[in-house]
């Protein structure tokens, strides 16, 4: 019976003080009974191997005293989905932007790659888990969450989204802000050799026209897109495509224009020939500093159009399964493509 | 092969699913007269409704906390035992749990 005795003791060890002695004795008093009759069947005393199977088949220690215990847990099945995406939301936040910009001064500035330390980012992703998880259980365990689950109308409920309807709104923002910046980059920007700004004189690079020029025709592509997206304002896959182009072109020179350094100098009636030349450098080296940023902000764009072409293409071929076949031809429904 | 397995333990998810539910019925029922956790599950098994002492003891307490049954510690065969009965409460519950099993048992006969 010496195993039977070390299988309780590991059974109490897990059970709620209070209740201890009692379930042990009433768990004891079945087990020996079990023990007795099989023993009456056989007419022997068990051997250890016998009471090993038996114990087995009550389960382990950890597993009998458990069903004993009430279900605990932290955050329970109505906050978990919301933890889990709040979390998801905050872990990708934390990695990917860095990941990014560590791999965009790897290309393109690896002397500097050392700005960013990446080894403090595990440090980042527990504080970022440990906080939100803390949250949550506090949410849980004060009855906060019992207050939410209250607080909701059906009416407040956000209207049922199409991903791929385009604001009219949206288009018209777009619209009206590439007009104020056409005004202002053909104002202000006009690629002579000196641009006269705010008083002060912008002396760039004579590559500066080409990138002038190739800016004011994608600008007047996407002013199109936009136009066209006003009056039809669904997405297909060729608008959602010519987005994307005009996004990744449109980054993809302003990455260029850093990395180029067009700037060459400035000046000014109140400024020294000294400060003129700091100004200069430090201008210059804002540019560089700001390149990896602007890679990243370029693969995120492309990120962005790419996921809008493959909802796009998704969602058409998901609304041309479930269109009925007529006389054994499967119809479509127009997409506008 | 693998795939039977799958079924086989679907199935047996879902068969110990649909037995959970009835178990505590089967419990009450047994208690209209006094029985200590041994002999119950012995009675419940020997009318096919296998139970384990791992489920049947929490059970047990579960049902007892609910005020539904009384149980009181006394000798017998030199042993100490814990005796469990239906308390008035636990009877009344009996009757509306078997009265709805009835209703159930009707509908999906019907359904099925």
């Amino acid at each position: 019976m010496e195993l039977l005795d070390r299988y309780l003791q590991a059974v109490q060890f897990f059970l709620p003080k209070k209740q201890k002695a009692d379930i042990i004795a009433e768990l004891s008093e079945d087990l020996r009974s079990q023990i007795e009759e099989k023993e009456a069947e056989l007419g022997r005393t068990l051997t250890d191997s016998e009471l090993e199977a038996l114990l087995k088949r009550c389960g382990s220690p950890w597993e009998v005293a458990s069903r004993y215990l009430p279900q605990r847990y932290l955050i329970g099945p109505t906050l978990f989905p919301a933890y889990r995406f709040f979390l998801g939301i905050l872990l990708l936040g934390c990695v990917v932007p860095r990941f990014l910009v560590w791999i965009g001064f790897l290309i393109f500035d690896p002397a500097d790659r050392g700005y960013l330390n990446m080894g403090n980012m595990l440090e980042t992703i527990v504080s970022a888990a440990f906080f939100t998880t803390l949250a949550f259980a506090i949410i849980e365990w004060t009855g906060i969450k019992l207050k939410l689950m209250d607080y909701w109308n059906p009416r407040k409920l956000p209207p049922v989204k199409d991903p791929n309807r385009i604001s009219r709104a949206n288009s018209l923002v777009e619209i009206g802000a590439l007009v104020v910046f056409f005004a202002l980059f053909f104002q202000v920007l006009w690629p002579g050799p000196v641009i006269d700004m705010f008083g002060a004189k912008i002396v760039l690079a004579p590559a500066w026209r080409g990138f002038f020029w190739a800016y004011t025709v994608l600008a007047m592509c996407s002013l199109a897109l936009s136009g066209v997206n006003l009056f039809r304002p669904y997405r297909t896959k060729s608008r959602a495509f010519w987005r994307l182009l005009l996004d990744v072109a449109g980054g993809a020179m302003f990455c260029w224009l850093l990395k180029a350094q067009l700037f060459l100098g400035i000046s000014a009636p109140n400024l020294s020939e000294e400060k003129a030349a700091e100004l200069t450098a430090l201008l210059k080296l804002i540019m560089a500093k700001a390149l990896p940023w602007a890679v990243v902000i370029l693969v995120a764009i492309l990120l962005m159009s790419s996921y809008r072409i493959f909802r796009v293409w998704s969602s058409d071929r998901r609304r041309n399964a479930i269109v009925p076949s007529v006389n054994g031809v499967t119809t479509s429904i127009a997409t506008g493509t | 092969m693998s795939q039977s397995i799958d079924n086989h333990e679907r199935f047996e998810n879902l068969r110990l699913e649909l037995r959970r539910g009835c178990l505590s019925l089967a419990v009450l029922s047994q208690l209209k007269t006094e029985r200590y956790g041994y002999t119950l599950r012995k009675a419940l098994n020997e009318q096919g409704m296998e139970i384990d002492e791992g489920t049947l003891y929490p059970l047990l307490r579960r049902l007892e906390s609910h005020g539904l049954l009384t149980s009181e510690w006394r000798e017998e065969e030199k042993r100490n035992k814990r005796f469990y009965r239906l308390s008035p409460d636990g009877k009344q519950v009996l009757k509306q749990l078997a009265a709805e099993w009835q209703n159930i048992n009707k509908s999906l006969n019907g359904i099925l």
